[in-house]
Order: structure tokens, then sequence, then C-alpha cells
């Protein structure tokens, strides 16, 4: 595969948080290229930092250190019109529709707002024009029904596609889908998010979908790419096939055989990896070496709570992850503590 | 004389006429005979109440208001149900200044509607409506009584002036004969005024603080913060009186000035954690990454969700401005210029009217017109939140 420009990319992202005098670390060391028209999933259980990494693609959060490049860039190098042309073009859509619209606007409102502030359009005729072309992108049919309605008015699934059509508004490159689903009622997702995919030929769109259920991510990125995070860390990146095929890392295991399966009685007999333990450590006290060692069945004693794995590749599999054994080219094997 | 008291005059009703010939015309020109009779009629009401400042502005509200009656037939290709293809957006500026105005119209129509569904808080605001047209149109009927009437004596043995109120007098009479009825019609204004004055300073002054503590955070917050902390430590009746003793007043304006000083501190907490809040909220956070600007920000996403709750506020700031203002008439620290219901109960006070069943309505009528307004105010606030709040508001 030849290299390609990547559109935004973190090198050495790290991001903590202070609560009250006590500083912990949300994420560590993230390394991320997303590249143009590239759909990209980050899974993970909550708390892991998925939103954090969106934030910080889209432009909401500061790193604590590390930079974030815009197609090779420093973003903190922009100046003047590109810097605000940089903020604008990653976009991002929140998980909970029924606080990401302004309650006193109409959906007009909602929608003209930044057309005006960012001269998209150059008179009334063409904004009236332009609302009218979003709101048929995003399947809100008839728009004349919409525009002067008030959020309260529409269903979780018609706000959460007006907050879409929002983002679209400024002509990003780059929408950050925070659990942009995961509110909606389960009988629309598939509508938004096959949405999404026209969205992303139309506009040359890249996706980041931040969520926790595998199974939609496996549905969502099957020709891109999925990152599994756990504390603050990415412990496997891959093409979505060869992760979800062929998962390397443990945890990866461990989320894959919790999926249930359509078929009830194949879920009944499917046995869940055993961990060695269910709590989630917290993220004042990270465990030391590979965060997961406490709950990994595959635990080496001496090996995985000493060193620090960092993503890289193996034999057995197309991805990277980051597990000590498999890095140094052993295999998993289960031991008894 | 800063501030609005007036008094129905021959010259506001013409401004009013006039006025109302401009929703009365777009009445007739767009076929709304109706809408455009009411909105004459508002306009001639408020014109001639208080004038141009009545006047004006009710023509813009009673014109949008026929406005959204007679564009509702009218397509506008904004909301009709074809394709994006079959569409025409052009329209011209008049077409669209029209547009403005029906959708304005339409607003305060529901507004409207949210005034009246609320019983309780319709109640208050029929009562505030009724203090506010008898302190402006009474004294068309009501001659104001202001010296002495000896010859009201029931016999010329009798020492007292006192009676209960009769069909000539339907509120009494107090000590110097004088009929209290019209004492309650003339004496409401200077005092409500005030009061407004003072509510309505008190809010600029909470609101601008309040969110420029919450926005701008860091030091601006910690001064702000503790500058309010400092004046709501002190008691601040004991403080109004010592203030009003040293300083002289001119005009009640200036009172109004010191009540605001000392109340806005309560209101701009409210406000500063209200700020806090509203700027935590998915859509600011959507709006940061648009690059909508500050201004836009704060005016169009912040703002718009806190009006209900500073009206209410406001209200509260009315309320707690004119019982300070009475308190301190009561207790004769401010200069007493009749009419004024607080220098009823001081005079009800000071004549042992307290103790003589006879002089009951001296001190009874000023305390339950007080009452009843202040009654007027609390119900009407009920209905503060469902004329703000679009969540609330029934579409039309």
């Amino acid at each position: 595969m030849t290299e390609q420009q990547s559109l935004i990319e973190l090198r050495h992202v790290y991001r903590s948080f202070e609560k009250g005098r006590v500083e912990f670390p949300v994420l560590q060391d993230i390394n991320l290229a997303i590249r143009p028209k590239e759909v990209l999933c980050l899974v993970g259980e909550s708390g892991c930092g998925k939103t954090t990494t969106g934030k910080i693609i889209a432009g909401l959060l500061k790193p604590s250190s590390g930079e974030l490049l815009y197609e090779g860039e420093n973003i903190e190098k922009f100046r003047g019109k590109r810097r605000a042309q940089v903020r604008r073009a990653t976009q991002l859509v929140h998980q909970d529709p029924f606080s990401s619209l302004n309650p006193s606007h109409t959906i007009g409102q909602i929608l003209g707002y930044p057309l005006k502030r960012h001269r998209m359009v150059k008179d009334r005729v063409e904004l009236r024009r332009r609302i009218w072309e979003l709101l048929t992108l995003v399947d809100l049919t008839p728009p004349g029904d919409i525009v002067n309605k008030y959020p309260h008015q529409l269903s979780g699934g018609q706000r959460q596609r007006v907050s879409i059509a929002r983002a679209l508004t400024v002509d990003p490159n780059l929408i950050v889908a925070d659990e942009a689903v995961s509110m909606v009622d389960v009988s629309i997702r598939i509508g938004i998010l096959k949405m999404l995919h026209n969205l992303r030929d139309v506009f040359d769109l890249s996706i980041v979908l931040i969520t926790h259920d595998l199974a939609l991510a496996k549905y969502f990125a099957w020709e891109g790419r999925i990152a599994v995070m756990y504390l603050g860390r990415i412990v496997e990146i891959g093409r979505t096939p060869d992760v979800i095929g062929n998962p390397a890392h443990p945890y990866t295991q461990a989320l894959l055989s919790a999926v249930p399966e359509a078929d009830p009685s194949i879920t009944r007999s499917k046995e869940p990896m055993k961990l060695r333990s269910d709590e989630i450590p917290s993220l004042t006290a990270i465990p030391s070496g590979c965060a997961f060692h406490p709950r990994c069945p595959f635990h080496q004693p001496g090996f995985c709570d000493v060193a620090s794995p960092r993503l890289g590749v193996t034999k057995q599999h197309q991805q990277n992850v980051a597990c000590l054994p498999l890095n140094s080219g052993g295999e998993l094997v289960q031991h008894d503590s | 004389m800063i501030g609005f008291e007036t008094v129905a005059s021959p010259v506001g009703l013409i401004i009013g006429i006039v006025c109302g010939l401009i929703p009365l015309g777009v009445g007739l020109r767009y076929g709304h005979v109706k809408a455009g009779v009411w909105g004459f009629i508002a306009c001639a009401v408020s014109g001639f109440a208080c004038g141009f400042l009545g006047g004006l502005p009710m023509i813009l509200m009673a014109t949008a208001v026929v406005f959204s009656y007679a564009y509702v037939n009218k397509q506008d290709p904004f909301t009709s149900r074809q394709s994006l293809e079959e569409v025409n957006f052009e329209e011209t500026t008049a077409e669209y200044v029209i547009r403005q105005f029906a959708a304005f119209g339409r607003t305060l129509r529901a507004m409207g509607i949210g005034l009246v569904r609320n019983k309780g808080g319709f109640i208050g605001f029929l009562g505030i409506m009724f203090f506010a047209i008898m302190s402006i149109f009474g004294p068309l009927v009501v001659e104001y009584e202001g010296s002495p009437r000896m010859d009201r004596r029931e016999s010329p043995q009798s020492m007292t002036l006192f009676q209960l109120p009769s069909n000539e007098f339907p509120l009494g009479l107090d000590w110097q004969g004088r009929s209290i009825l019209s004492h309650i019609v003339y004496g409401g204004q200077t005092l409500i005024v005030t009061s407004v004055q003072a509510g309505l300073m008190a809010t600029l002054v909470a609101v601008l603080f309040g969110s420029l503590a919450a926005l701008l955070g860091g030091f601006v917050d910690q001064i702000l913060s503790a500058f309010s902390n400092f004046i709501l430590t002190i008691p601040q009746f004991p403080l109004l009186l010592v203030l009003a003793s040293i300083l002289t007043f001119t005009s009640n304006f200036m009172l109004a000035v010191l009540l605001a000083a000392l109340s806005w501190p309560t209101l701009m907490r409210a406000v500063r954690a209200q700020v806090l809040s509203l700027r935590e909220r998915d859509y600011v956070e959507a709006a940061i990454t648009l690059d909508l600007g500050l201004y836009h920000i704060i005016v169009r996403e912040v703002f718009p969700n806190m009006v209900s709750y500073i009206a209410i506020n406001f209200i509260f700031a009315i309320r707690a401005a004119m019982y300070a203002l009475v308190g301190l008439v009561i207790l004769g620290m401010v200069p007493l210029r009749e009419p004024d219901w607080g220098i009823m109960i001081w005079n009800a006070q000071s004549r042992g009217a307290f103790y003589n069943p006879n002089a009951m309505m001296m001190a009874f009528a000023p305390i339950v017109a007080i009452a009843l307004f202040q009654l007027s105010l609390i119900l009407f606030t009920r209905s503060l939140e469902e004329i703000f709040n679009p969540r609330l508001r029934r579409g039309l």
C-alpha cells in the first residue's frame, strides 16, 4: 500500500485531567493517522478515552503533550484565516441528540447560522436553497415540514440527522461521530449509518465513529479500520476484517467473545472468555507494565507487569497490536495463577 | 424624570389612533379586518396610555400579528412539500420583510397563548394590568384630593374626619377628610415605577456581571464574586436605612439606583450559575467547532435559554424593591411626598389609625393594594416560563 498523505494525525498525544489535586492520565501515547475518505472506528468500554480522543481530533481539547497534524502540518502553526478553515474542517456529531441542538432555534436557523457566518452562501435565496439541499441530503423530507420546527418537535433520529446536517454546513473533511447512534432507536440506526456512508462519498469525508458496540463497528467500518482502546491506549489497530476475523490482543478477543449472536441458541452455548478480573482499574491507579495484565488470562508474571507494550506487528496477524508476548514473537499461553 | 410615569392624555389618544391606522390598513389590505380592528384598538389604548412610548412598539407588534394571520394562506416556498427542483426560492425584499414580520407575529401569538394557558399566571397578569390601568386611566375619572376637607365632618361637634366606606366614598375618608380612593388611584404610580426602575437596573447589572464572571472566569470571576459576596454579607435593610438617612434624595430615580445597588448580588450569583451550566451544553460545543464566534454563542446560544429565568428574577427584584421602598417610607427615611401608598401607611400609623376602628381604611386600603400587587407579580411569574420557553409554547 502506498503511503498516502494523512488528513489528521495524532503523534504521541498525551492528555490528562485534574480532579482536585489528583491528576490522572486519560490518554497515553496515542498515535493515529486518519487518511482522506477513510472510515475509522474507535471502540472500547466506557472510560477508555474514546470521547477524549474524538474531542482532540475535533479540536475541542488540546493535547497535554504531543502534536496534532493537519495534512502533515502542526495545527498550532496555522494562523488567521487558514486556522479558522482548519478548525472548521473537522466537525463533531454529539451522542445525545436531545442536548446537541439549541431548543430555542428552529431547524432553519440552526442550519442558517453557520452558512451565513462563514459566507457559504451569497444571498437569501441561496441560503434557503442550501438549507433545503442539506435537509434532503440527510433524508429529512419533505424539508418544508422540518425547517420551521423546533428541535423538541422532532424525534431523536430526526434530530440526529439535523445534527449531521449542521456539521455538513461548513464543508468539513472529517466528521467525528461520537456514539452518534447509541441514543437512537435501534430500528433507525442502520438508516443513519447508511446515510453517513453516502455522505462520505458525496463530500469526500473521513469519518471517525466512536462506539462501544463492536457489531456496529464491524458493520460500519468493514472497508475501513478499527482501533481498540483500553485505559487511554490503543491496544490494537488494523483493517476491520483482520481485527474482527483474527483478533490478536486478549482484550479484543474478550470483547468479541462477549458480542451476542443473532441466533439465541448459539449465544447461549457461546462461552465468553474468562478474564482474571471483571473490574476496570481506575485511571488514577493504572497498573504497571501492560495496563491489561491484571485482567488478562494470558498474563505472564514477571514479563507483562514490568515492560510497557508498544504497537507493533506480530507473526500471526496483519494488524498492529500492543501485547508483549505477541510482539516478542511468542504465543498466548494460558497460565494458572 | 427618567422613567415612564404617565397619565392618559388627549394627545396620547391622537397618537394612538394614528399609530392604530397602520395595523388597521394592513388588516384591510390583506382581508383580515377583525385582526386589523383589534390591532387598531391595541394601538389606540397603548398610545392613549403612554404616548409614543406605548404607540410605536405597539405598531410593530400589532402589525406583525395581523401579518401572521394574513400570511398563513400564502404559499411560502419554504414550507411547500414539493421537491427541490420544483420549488422556487426567489422572493422580493418586500416579501422577505413580510415573511419576517409574520414569523415575529406568530411568535407573539404563541407567547399570548402561553400567557393565557396558565390560569394562575393569567390572573397575575390581569392583576398587574388592573393596577397599571388604574394608575394611568384612573386620574381621568377620580379627582385627587390633596387638601383637608373640614366640611365633611359628620356633625359640627365631631372631632375627627375618619369615615368607613360609604356609597359616596367607596374606601372611606382619612384623617383630613380626603377620599382614600383618590389616594389609592394616584399613589401607586411612583411606587410601581420606582420599583420597576430598581428591578430593571439590578437585573441589568446582575446579567452583565454574572455572564462576564461565568464566561471570562479566572481573575474577573474572582473579583466580581468577591464583590457580590461582600455586599451580600452586609445586612441589607439596616444598610439601606443608614444610606437613606445620610444621602438626600432629589428624585425617586436616585432611590431606585440605591435599591438596585444593594440588590444585584443575589441575582448575579444566580445568573452566573446558570451561564456556567449553559456554556457546557453540547450545542455550545457544536457552535465552537462550527466557529460561530463568542458574540454568537452569548447572544444566540446562551441568552435565549435564560430569558425566562431572567424575567422571573426581574419580577422578584421588583417585588423586593417595592418592599424595601415601602419599608423606608414607613420608617420615614425618605422625603415624604403625597400621594404614595407607603406614605398612606405611615400616615395611618402616625395618626393612630391602628387603634381606631373607624379609621381602619387608612391603613387597610394601601396594605391591601400593595399586597394584591405583589401577589399579582408572584402569580405572573408562573406564566413567564410558558411565554419564553419555545418548548412549552404550543405551536400555532
